[in-house]
């Protein structure tokens, strides 16, 4: 089938499912535009599973201007960083099932929105302390077998850098100068394996002005963290750190 | 609509800025210690509506070399903390440093004036017992 | 964001000057910045957030309302600069019962504020920061227990 025809046959189905569908609320912003508007739509009930599905399927069915982002489908890219009724998600892992009545979609917050559902990333990355790796030795499996001489393999980098712990925290809500939680995670996994990184420009960097002090201990970073990184608790022992200095 | 650079960049650390955390959280601490001090002390033992004093049982109170170092002791460290929470709390709108400068001298001269202004209060009320 | 703009001939790329220049100008305009709420509002709204949030929010508020009543008490304290008379007409409204209510408030703010600044100090300074929740609330219920007794003097003394 060609992607018209199947088009065409999602469709059918979807009319025979009229009474079982599922109301959203899309955020959109295209430039130019003077403000910001929500556009509405159904979308049937049981066929597109989560969050990302459903707006996949309104891209196909109903606006193919309908712009996000999204990369590897299983949590693993953070590409997909989203806020479903007001709370910070990975739309390809958040099932329609659980959520009720109309979902609202919109972009991450505290980041300037380059389209739609899709803002840009470059302040997010520019809160990273400039002297760490670009390129660090990836994680391995628990199963893996290690080599000789080795114990156990330890998992450092859990962070991929979704920026949903930036949208959720309060102080970069008000503050854009704020590094915010994943560049001090980030930070603290530095000194915890440091691997030749300058340990004393890193502890600089997070006793600045607008650095670890900064966090009010809210920890809504670690409850909207998708993969498990802490951020908040990071934060803590980055401070312990410093304390210790 | 420039989104203003956050300070990921290397920046010179001018002095640890956990000091201000430390005396935010250390001041914090003291007051719980204060705090309830003030409110057996002054509130709690007396027989009146709601623990509040009358004139002379003011004056009685505050009268009390102890308890007028203590009382002067509890006004330095909540004007402290209250200036340190309120610094916090201002920073957290993204100010640019020649505000936070400003803002910075701006709560020492506060806290000093209410400091200054509280001590001489209890002083002349002391003095009156 | 990239500047880079195709525009070799046939790739059906801007076709003058112009065209690449407001491409570009289009490209460099940041869109809008979505915020929980304009300006503080989203400290304190607290909806899907967790009770870390809720923590932050309260102190903040109990915080900005303890600073107020700082320079209230000491306002207050100046009447007594006038006088048994002069303190003891603020005495007639300040036991009224609405007044003792205040009061009541005035003692959850402390409760909250402190109880809650001794959490953020701990787990601030990197002790137990995995226990914080369990911390928060028990300390709650624990600021609950004296809030209900000093409410229970305060209105029975009236």
């Amino acid at each position: 089938m060609t992607v018209a025809e199947t088009a065409n046959a999602q469709d059918r189905n979807a009319s025979e499912d009229d009474l079982a569908q599922r109301h959203l609320r899309v955020f959109r912003f295209k430039r130019g535009d003077d403000a910001a508007r929500y556009d509405s739509f159904d979308v049937p009930a049981g066929e597109p599973e989560t969050v990302l599905e459903a707006l996949r399927w309104i891209q196909l069915h109903r606006d193919p201007s309908l712009a996000l982002r999204h990369s590897c489908l299983h949590a693993s890219c953070g590409t997909c960083g989203l806020r479903v009724n007001g709370r910070e998600t990975l739309a390809c892992v958040t099932r329609l099932d659980d959520l009720f009545g109309t979902i609202t979609v919109e972009p991450l917050a505290n980041l300037p929105v380059v389209n739609d559902l899709v803002v840009d990333m470059q302040p997010f990355v520019e809160r990273f302390p400039s002297t760490h790796p670009i390129v660090r030795d990836s994680e391995f499996l628990p199963q893996a077998n290690p080599p000789d001489g080795v114990d156990a393999y330890e998992r450092f980098e859990d962070c991929i850098e979704c920026g949903i712990c930036l949208s959720a925290c309060p102080v970069a809500a008000t503050d854009d100068t704020y590094v915010g939680p994943a560049a001090l995670a980030y930070a603290q996994r530095l000194l915890e394996e440091p691997r030749g990184v300058d340990r004393e420009a890193i502890l600089a960097w997070a006793d600045g002005d607008n650095a670890a002090w900064r966090c009010h201990a809210a920890f809504e970073c670690t409850e909207a963290c998708p993969s498990n990184v802490r951020p908040a608790q990071r934060i803590m022992a980055l401070r312990r750190e410093l304390r210790a200095r | 609509m420039e989104v203003p650079r956050a300070a990921g960049r290397e920046e010179a650390a001018a002095g640890s800025r956990s000091t201000t955390w430390r005396w935010t959280a250390l001041s914090g601490v003291a007051l719980l210690v204060l705090v309830t001090v003030h409110m057996l002390a002054n509130h709690l033992v007396v027989e009146q509506v709601g623990g509040l004093r009358t004139y002379r049982q003011v004056l009685e109170y505050i009268g009390n070399p102890v308890i007028f170092v203590i009382e002067s002791l509890f006004l330095i460290v909540v004007t402290a903390h209250a200036m340190l929470g309120l610094r916090s709390v201002l920073l957290d709108f993204g100010l640019s440093p020649a505000t936070k400068h400003v803002l910075d001298r701006g709560l020492v001269a506060l806290g000093v004036i209410t400091v200054a202004y509280g001590v001489v209060l209890i002083g002349v009320l002391a003095s009156r017992a | 964001m990239s500047d880079r703009v195709d525009d070799h001939p046939g790739s059906g790329g801007p076709s003058s000057d112009h065209d690449l220049e407001a491409i570009r100008a289009a490209r460099g305009v940041a869109g809008p910045v979505q915020r929980k709420g304009i300006g503080p509002v989203a400290w304190f709204d607290v909806r899907r957030r967790g009770a870390g949030h809720l923590a932050f929010s309260l102190n903040r508020i109990t915080g900005l309302g303890l600073v107020f009543y700082l320079y209230l008490h000491l306002a207050v304290l100046s009447m007594l600069l006038g006088g048994a008379s002069s303190w003891s007409s603020f005495l007639r409204v300040a036991t009224l019962p609405a007044f003792l209510g205040l009061d009541v408030l005035l003692i959850f703010g402390l409760l909250v504020h402190g109880l809650n600044g001794l959490r953020v100090a701990l787990v601030g300074s990197g002790y137990a920061p995995d226990r914080q929740k369990a911390l928060y609330w028990s300390l709650m219920v624990f600021g609950g227990i004296l809030l209900l007794g000093a409410a229970i003097h305060i209105v029975g003394s009236a």
